[in-house]
């Protein structure tokens, strides 16, 4: 029997699409070689729409809601592991690494998950204001966030790319270039997860093609790249960022409680206390 | 209705003693500027000339910087307990000497003496206090010890509350093991030359804190430093955003405390008398030359009648005049420059169709003054409720549902404040919930203390400073 080939095209506002423009660029991995959109402004755009509308959604849900949707996604990669093993095996990991990848993802996963109901917790207190006064510093999402994420072929590198931002409400862009067949492959368990159309939006492509656009874009709120720029991306980048004061991040952690910090508007609220 | 007639009760100015002219603060002691460039910091009540500052060129920034570097040798390898000794020791000099600074920031920026004296030393000394507590604790501040300071700070800092913004910014970034390079703003830079002869008296190590006065190309010599490991800059979003495009390729940390067009919102169910205070207090606490002020009042049509009648005459009660003049409630604008930016936009106001009401009082002869005023009648794409004024004058819309409030109220590129008066306990957290703005007072305005965190949303900036929060401004975490 002829085996089947998968396509993979873009995911976003939870469909699977190709680029407007009909590009692609290639991906050869050892045994296959795949043909991926590559993401224009337009579709960029597309994505950017679709982020503002999962924002809402997203952040109308519980945060116990969203740690068991996040959740979900750990429960769709354990069940998919072999297919994600091959995968990785076939960008070139031994079979171990590969195993060894998919359980860090997983532990990864599980781990937002359970902080998406206590980072503001974690981050928010009251403060000890001088006078009769309740002062609280309650903790909010940024809005829609882009992410680069690095070249490293690892899922959970790529899941440390955008869970950050995600598990605390933002809607996320997530943007891969050489190693996008993993990230286009996430799409299918995300897709399965119940998030919002909208919150997370996998798109493969050549930043170098689309930062302009990104960085000048006043819907997307901040850019967190994950994967070191040049000197010259970075100086666009902070030029076009200024026109809105959109926030930058440059190798922000990918680890701990720090990893979420970049993400976060804190609103402190003041009320006088009396009878 | 007439105002009671005041004695005079004018604070005496003979606490201070003014040098004719300063250098820059660099490697732990006053030094003569390489530039040869002066310019004159004015009193704006009368006009008249306080002291030459230097206008700090490469020269000066580069020596600044260099200190600097050599100080965080030191600063850095100094025990945090010893760190938080220095901010302790500062911030006892700033209470024993707080009269001298309180007389000073008012002759030089404009401001009334009750004030400075009232609020921006007190909170001087907190903030000093509050951070010096922290320089040693910052391993259990967010839980990792993974924290780094980030090495050279520059810290450009505005006119409004020209110690107070020393302090936010100072305190922090010493406390958490920083070493720094200020620039003072050129209206305002005295109290800040008095804050280095602290230094030296605590005996803080060389190089910890630098001192460059000068205008906006000193700022940009400080900006455009190699050696800078971070900025942080408080002022107008236009010069925030002219910085973190001077940021360019450089990888380096960047917090911006910009610009704002508060609304206050007044519901129906408010207590008007106490709204009408607060509301009083938002915009002309310290000549509404605040970023934060609730420049945008947002009145429920009902009671917006009886809500502009109540503030009109609570207005006129306001005592314009003398800074030093301890009954004096509003002093003066502060500069000519800030001066003419007002009466331009408040023009631009009637022509577009604003009402204006101004109170009756008289100005005195010298310095720059003007008198609060009150715009009603206003459209929301009139300048006057979209331009940060940065002046006593408030502008008024309505709105008729909260969903409309929250609308008009978010319908900015700011976010860095916001006041919410209602009664109804639900409906100020269902407020608080929508507004985008980094401070909502409920019930209050104006309300500042060394561990509440500020900063904005969106164009109003980024980074916060005061509180747990504030430390992550002058700290890299990981982990």
């Amino acid at each position: 029997m002829t085996e089947i080939k998968k396509t993979y095209k873009n995911y976003v506002d939870g469909k699977y699409v190709r680029s407007e423009s009909g590009k692609t660029y290639t991906v050869e991995l050892k045994s296959e070689s795949y043909e991926l959109p590559l993401t224009s402004k337009k579709d960029l755009r597309d994505a950017v729409t679709s982020s503002k509308k999962g924002f809402d959604s997203w952040n109308k849900l519980s945060q116990y809601n969203r740690t068991q949707i996040i959740y979900r996604l750990s429960e769709m990669l354990e069940g998919n592991r072999d297919s994600y093993v091959e995968l990785l095996v076939d960008h070139g990991l031994t079979k171990s690494a590969a195993n060894k990848d998919i359980d860090n993802a997983i532990n990864t996963i599980v781990w937002y998950a359970g902080l998406a109901d206590k980072w503001e917790q974690l981050t928010g207190n009251l403060n000890p204001v001088d006078g009769e006064f309740f002062n609280i510093s309650h903790q909010e999402p940024l809005g829609v966030v882009f992410t680069l994420n690095s070249d490293e072929v690892s899922i959970d590198k790529l899941i440390r790319s955008f869970l950050p931002s995600l598990s605390i409400g933002c809607s996320v862009i997530s943007f891969s270039e050489k190693n996008a067949v993993l990230s286009l492959k996430l799409a299918e368990d995300v897709n399965n997860s119940d998030l919002p159309s909208g919150s997370l939006n996998l798109l493969s492509g050549d930043f170098t093609k689309v930062f302009d656009d990104i960085s000048r874009h006043v819907e997307i709120n901040a850019l967190a790249s994950y994967k070191k720029l040049n000197k010259e991306s970075l100086k666009t980048i902070n030029e076009n960022a200024s026109t809105s004061v959109k926030r930058i991040f440059h190798l922000p952690s990918e680890d701990g409680l720090s990893s979420i910090l970049p993400f976060i508007e804190t609103k402190t609220v003041w009320h006088p206390k009396g009878r | 209705m007439d105002k009671w007639e005041y004695s005079e009760s004018i604070e005496s100015d003979s606490i201070v003693s003014i040098k004719s002219k300063y250098g820059h603060f660099i490697d732990g002691k006053f030094s003569t500027p390489n530039s040869k460039k002066y310019l004159k910091t004015v009193s704006p009540s009368t006009e008249e000339v306080l002291a030459s500052i230097s206008v700090g060129n490469k020269n000066d920034v580069d020596s600044a910087v260099n200190s600097a570097k050599e100080g965080f040798k030191i600063w850095s390898k100094t025990a945090p307990s010893e760190r938080a000794k220095y901010l302790y020791k500062l911030a006892r000099l700033i209470q024993e000497r707080s009269r001298e600074f309180a007389v000073l920031e008012s002759m030089d920026g404009g401001k009334p003496i009750k004030e400075s004296r009232d609020f921006d030393l007190p909170q001087v000394a907190a903030n000093f206090f509050y951070f010096a507590g922290w320089a040693d604790k910052l391993d259990i501040s967010w839980g990792t010890k993974e924290m780094k300071p980030y090495g050279v700070v520059g810290q450009i800092i505005p006119w409004n509350f020209p110690l107070l913004m020393l302090a936010w910014k100072v305190a922090p970034a010493l406390a958490t093991g920083n070493t720094v390079v200020l620039k003072p703003a050129e209206t305002t830079p005295l109290t800040a030359l008095l804050f280095a002869e602290l230094c030296e008296e605590v005996g803080l190590p060389k190089g910890v804190f630098n001192l460059v006065t000068g205008d906006g190309t000193t700022g940009s010599e400080l900006v455009n430093h190699e050696g800078i490991s971070k900025i942080a800059f408080t002022g107008s979003t236009s010069v925030g955003k002219y910085i973190q495009n001077a940021v360019g390729e450089r990888d380096i940390g960047l917090t911006l405390e910009l610009g704002g067009k508060a609304a206050n919102i007044v519901y129906n169910d408010a207590a008007l008398d106490q709204a009408v205070e607060g509301v009083v207090n938002g915009i002309f606490f310290n000549q509404g030359h605040v970023c934060c002020a609730g420049s945008r009042l947002l009145l429920q049509e009902d009671i917006h009648d009886e809500f502009i009648n109540k503030l009109e005459k609570r207005m006129q009660t306001l005592r314009v005049g003398n800074p030093l003049d301890k009954n004096t409630d509003i002093g003066a604008i502060n500069s000519k420059e800030q001066l003419d930016k007002i009466t331009s936009l408040v023009n631009e106001g009637v022509n577009d169709g604003g009402e204006l009401f101004q109170i009756e009082c008289e100005l005195p002869s010298e310095g720059y003054w003007y008198r609060p005023s009150l715009f009603t009648n206003v459209q929301p794409s009139y300048n006057i409720a979209r331009e940060e004024i940065f002046g006593p004058v408030l502008t008024t819309l309505t709105f008729r549902t909260p969903e409309e409030a929250v609308d008009i109220a978010n319908n900015t590129e700011y976010g860095l404040s916001a006041g919410v008066w209602t009664e109804k306990g639900s409906k100020i957290l269902w407020t608080a919930d929508r507004l985008d703005a980094g401070v909502i007072w409920a019930n209050t305005f104006n309300k500042f203390d060394p561990s509440s965190p500020f900063g904005g949303y969106k164009e109003s900036g980024f980074g916060r400073e005061g509180g747990r929060h504030g430390l992550l401004s002058y700290l890299k975490v990981r982990s």
